[in-house]
């Protein structure tokens, strides 16, 4: 009975991790698969979101910036404003770079993003990072949230302790998962009015055949803009649930290029870039492969060693850990090979013409 | 489909180990140091082996698994490893993370919410010990910087330092404990006369090294080896920028006489959790790991074997591997009062409890005896080369 | 005045040269075949990794070879991976969509370095054990002439080797006919392939060209560091970008000038020009080259030498 428990947990943090990585894909899907910009530095608007909000919701320390305690959703909210600004600032400068120079320019910007957390020693606590970063639903069991309003209204702190006691110890990690589940389904519907929408087949337009699209009086800096700051609004939600998910967070190694910008890249491409559902599908299933293979990795090499006892299974160990970004990263070479156009390939927004004539959107040149 | 398959697969294995006492070693394979990761790994093996091989865990002699995972040194990674480490293998506790931050994730974010014990063997991060609330499941069989920041000042002051400069690594357990030096530095009527961060895994540390030697003769120097430590050792080497180094347990290892020559750091003092052979805890251990070719005195790898053993001690205490003993077994074992077991001497502390009496582990880096907080205090050696290879010597 | 030019401006130097013949590949690259390669970096180190084992072996062997004699087979076989790259995972886009290849090229960058840990693991290896004293011929040359010039032997092979490249490929670029034929394709595709360029042997030396000279920067920067480990690649690739974008992309000798600047400004940053602090906190070091990076993106697109600006 136990270990079914640990199962449903496990795949609740699936489920969790997955649902962020998921609202990554989907603000990345707005900046590229919308409107064709090449950001790679997604961790920059992650780790200015993911920060916002740690020093925001956190109690007060002495160890950076205040730990201004405030109620969770402002911090999220203002978490993803801060971000929207940073990625405006970097918009009014960069987008009318073309793509590889706006990737290297979003790189670049990431990077120094990371530089200034890590050194501004006396605001973010530098390389050790800010810790005991409250986690929506687990919260109210902290008690300086239900020694406060609006939890005290509801019951003294003996009884709100009482009840936590009774309740397993797992009781937030549902609705942890459902909260994430459910906010991405909120970007996720609010994208697709945005896609069939005028907006959309606009940004479509501007992607597809730019000169024309200025040619009819579209301004295209503007709307480019405009999607990389919505794109970046939404990663800097995700990078505050992230926060949420891990507690604690510091600049080198959570928000880590490869496994963030990198991964999120790779599920947008194999979900189908375009497709906001494509974007969901794959962030799940790139996660959950990339979560999984470690068991089965190590669970093969105790398999290996068993049969080739002379193998040092340490060693194998030490290694088998690259072997999965390895994979990863082969995973990709095959779908931009064979499957350019993902799982789920784009689906123009209704438009009459679009079942015949339907080659070029974002290389299904065949 | 795919994820059936996953689920399958992993059930079989978690199911395979069902019967044996099982936990869970988050180590870091990958990221910034697999250098110093990977002999602290051997010493859990060392231990775990040692354990087996002398009766396994209670009176039917169980194995004692350790399953390894790769927390990378990384929150996110830790996270999810320990989160598959808890729920998909069902480990009984946790003996684990390297790095500080990783830690403190894996604590707050899995381990501590699901109530299993987590016993890091090298975070030393002040941060760690004001962690828990309410709470007694986090300890550390490694000092906290708040002691070794001091231990290595004091060292500075005996050694007739009165001025010194200071450079950094800027990640989480350098930065940290560079931060409790310069106060104890100073508070000891020390001067700095510099301090300054540095980039770790850069190519030259040159004109970092001409800066800060400017002002001064004495470096202390706060870097992993293996990550720019050595590169900036050698730059100020070459540039003749030092006279003399002292410097933390991240930056004491054979690797440094490897690369940079025992010949050239004849003025380089490092201090290192007690690594002192005249105690008979650390004689034990380095019989131990000579006989099995593990690198008895490199960072961490002698806390490394002690939190294994530990680990086993405890849930042999508590007589089944539920999670919730652990805690207070793990105190029982560790400190006094008890017959004193070293490293390596599993029958005999097998043989005690059994028979009903106490045990006091005196562990190869020190008496790990916990605090109220989970931490041990450190015993620190200081080492310096004798005839071409670090001696250590246990300083008070 | 001699310690800044010995502790500041000749290392700045050094890793400017490193700098400059990585970039040397990166906007040939970027100019012939017009994609960014985020796998250049992770190249450059596999020939570092490949040039050691070819000492080990020759050590085996009994033989000392010079890590500049070990880097002849290694620069092959690092034109073979090229090669080899090119052929299965960047050709298949040619005719499509830059971005798709510069995307190939990021998962090429994870492959091999993921390949590479895996075989040599992740550990460090010594290259070279020991410090490196200046030359003290040269410090006795310098002195008589009133000069304090404080150099190792290792500095000296790295500006001998970076200034005979250098000159090669002035030679192979402006005399040779596939040098030619590479400055016109580099300089308008269009009217290159009218003129009938063959645009797939242009390519090919492009990787050899750039497959020698990234075997080269890996192994100097090894030959200075004295030591292997397996992020160094990524680590150089951003001041590389930095430096092939400041030269103006396509332009060799741009990526010369601006690997040299890009290494000189991150050395000199950290001097105390104002007071006795240095002038820029050196944990922002590495954020130098990626600044110069971005101004000049947005300021000066088209570089320093007039590259190609898209």
């Amino acid at each position: 009975m136990e270990a079914y428990v640990g199962y449903f947990l496990y795949l609740l943090s699936l489920l969790t991790v997955g649902g962020i990585y998921a609202i990554f894909a989907l603000g990345l899907n707005v900046q590229w698969g919308f409107a064709g910009l090449f950001n790679v530095g997604i961790v920059g608007f992650a780790a200015v979101g993911a920060y916002t909000y740690a020093l925001l919701t956190t109690a007060e320390s002495t160890f950076h910036l205040g730990g201004f305690g405030l109620p969770l959703p402002i911090g999220m909210f203002v978490g993803m404003v801060m971000s929207a600004i940073v990625a405006a600032f970097i918009g009014l400068i960069c987008i009318r770079l073309r793509a590889d120079y706006l990737a290297i320019a979003t790189i670049g910007i990431a990077e120094i993003i990371k530089l200034i957390l890590k050194n501004e020693t006396d605001i973010t606590n530098g390389p050790r990072g800010v810790n005991k970063i409250p986690r929506m639903w687990e919260h109210f069991s902290e008690e300086r949230f239900y020694s406060s309003w609006p939890m005290s209204w509801f019951g003294t702190p003996e009884n709100w302790e009482a009840f936590f006691d009774k309740l397993p110890n797992w009781y937030w990690q549902p609705l942890f998962a459902a909260t994430i589940l459910l906010i991405m389904y909120v970007i996720y519907r609010m994208l697709e009015r945005a896609r069939t929408a005028p907006w959309g087949r606009m940004m479509t337009a501007i992607r597809e055949n730019e000169p024309a699209a200025r040619a009819s009086g579209k301004d295209v800096t503007r709307r480019r803009i405009e999607a990389f700051v919505i794109g970046a609004a939404i990663m800097g939600l995700a990078g505050a649930l992230f926060a949420q998910h891990l507690r604690l967070i510091e600049p080198t190694n959570t928000f880590d290029p490869a496994k963030v910008t990198f991964l999120t890249w790779v599920m947008l491409i194999l979900g189908g870039s375009g497709n906001n559902r494509g974007a969901i599908l794959g962030a799940f299933l790139i996660w959950t492969i990339w979560s999984a293979s470690e068991l089965v990795i190590t669970g093969s090499i105790g398999l290996i060693s068993n049969i080739f006892s002379t193998l040092d299974p340490s060693i194998l160990q030490t290694r088998a850990g690259f072997l999965r970004m390895m994979l990863i990263g082969i995973l990709m070479q095959v779908i931009l090979q064979r499957y350019p156009s993902g799982i789920l390939p784009e689906v123009r927004p209704a438009s009459p013409k679009a079942d015949n004539n339907d080659a070029g959107s974002t290389g299904e040149t065949k | 489909m795919k994820n059936t398959l996953m689920a399958t697969a992993a059930t079989l294995l978690a199911t395979s180990a069902m019967a044996d006492v099982n936990i869970g070693n988050p180590m870091a394979m990958t990221g910034p140091i697999p250098d110093l990761n990977a002999p602290i790994a051997a010493a859990v093996d060392l231990a775990a082996a040692n354990v087996n091989a002398q009766g396994g865990m209670f009176a039917d002699g169980e194995a004692f698994n350790v399953i390894r995972a790769d927390s990378a040194c990384d929150p996110v990674a830790a996270v999810d490893a320990v989160t598959k480490l808890i729920n998909v293998n069902g480990v009984s506790a946790i003996v684990g993370p390297v790095c500080s931050g990783a830690t403190i994730a894996q604590a707050e974010s899995v381990s501590m919410p699901a109530g299993v014990v987590t016993l890091s063997v090298s975070a030393s991060s002040p941060a760690i010990t004001s962690m828990e609330d309410g709470t007694d499941l986090v300890f550390r069989a490694a000092a906290s910087d708040a002691y070794q920041g001091v231990a290595l000042a004091e060292l500075a002051i005996a050694n007739g330092m009165s001025d010194i400069a200071v450079s950094y690594a800027n990640d989480d357990y350098n930065a940290a404990i560079a931060a409790v030096f310069v106060e104890a530095f100073e508070g000891m009527g020390g001067t700095i006369s510099a301090n300054e961060a540095h980039e770790p895994n850069k190519a030259s540390y040159r004109s970092e090294v001409a800066t800060i030697g400017a002002s001064s003769e004495n470096l202390a120097l706060f870097s992993y080896y293996g990550s720019g430590g050595i590169t900036l050792m050698r730059n100020a080497l070459e540039t003749g920028a030092f006279a003399n180094f002292i410097g933390a347990d991240g930056m004491l290892s054979d690797e440094l006489i490897e690369q940079l020559g025992a010949e050239n750091l004849m003025t380089s003092t490092f201090t290192t959790s007690a690594s002192d052979s005249s105690t008979p805890s650390f004689a034990a251990w380095q019989a131990i790991a000579d006989e099995a070719g593990v690198p008895a005195a490199d960072p961490f790898v002698a806390n490394g074997y002690d939190a294994t053993f530990m680990m086993a001690l405890a849930i042999e205490h508590a007589g089944s591997d539920d999670r919730e003993a652990i805690a207070e077994s793990l105190r029982a074992i560790a400190s006094g009062p008890g017959e004193v077991i070293l490293p390596g001497q599993w029958a005999e502390a097998k043989a005690i409890l059994a028979a009903g009496g106490d045990i006091n582990y005196e562990g190869a880096a020190g008496n790990q005896d916990f605090d109220e907080n989970g931490d041990v205090a450190g015993n620190f050696s200081k080492s310096t080369i004798v005839d071409g290879a670090w001696a250590a010597e246990l300083i008070q | 005045m001699w310690e800044f030019v010995n502790y500041y401006f000749i290392p700045g130097l050094v890793l400017g040269c490193i700098y400059a013949l990585g970039a040397i590949g990166i906007t040939l690259t970027f100019g012939i075949l017009r994609f960014a390669n985020f796998a250049h970096g992770e190249i450059m180190m596999s020939g570092a990794y490949l040039t050691w084992t070819v000492m080990a072996i020759a050590a085996g062997a009994g033989l000392t070879l010079h890590p500049l004699v070990a880097m002849v087979p290694a620069a092959f076989l690092v034109i073979l991976l090229f090669l080899g790259t090119d052929k299965f995972f960047y050709k298949p886009f040619r005719k499509e969509d830059t971005i798709k290849v510069v995307m190939a090229s990021f998962g090429m960058m994870l492959i091999i370095r993921s390949a590479v840990q895996m075989i040599w693991g992740p550990n460090q290896i010594t290259f070279v054990r020991g410090i490196a004293k200046p030359n003290a011929t040269l410090s006795e040359i310098t002195s008589n002439m009133g000069l304090q010039i404080l150099m190792p032997n290792k500095h000296l092979f790295i500006f001998a080797g970076t200034i005979i490249l250098v000159m090669a490929l002035g030679y192979l670029l402006n005399r040779t006919r596939i040098g030619k034929a590479m400055r016109a394709v580099s300089d308008s595709p269009d009217l290159a392939h009218v003129t009938g360029i063959n645009v797939d042997k242009v390519i090919n030396a492009t990787w050899i060209v750039g497959g020698i000279c990234a075997t080269a920067a890996g192994v100097f920067l090894v030959m200075d560091t004295q030591m292997l480990e397996t992020t160094m690649g990524f680590r150089m690739l951003l001041p590389m970008f930095a430096a092939a974008i400041l030269g103006g992309i396509g332009k060799p000798y741009g990526a010369v000038a601006g690997g040299l600047i890009i290494g000189l400004a991150e050395e000199l940053s950290a001097y105390p020009w104002i007071g006795d602090t240095p002038l820029l906190s050196p944990g922002y070091k590495t954020g130098v080259a990626f600044a110069i990076m971005v101004v000049m993106l947005i300021v000066r697109p088209q570089g320093l030498f007039k590259g190609r600006s898209f």
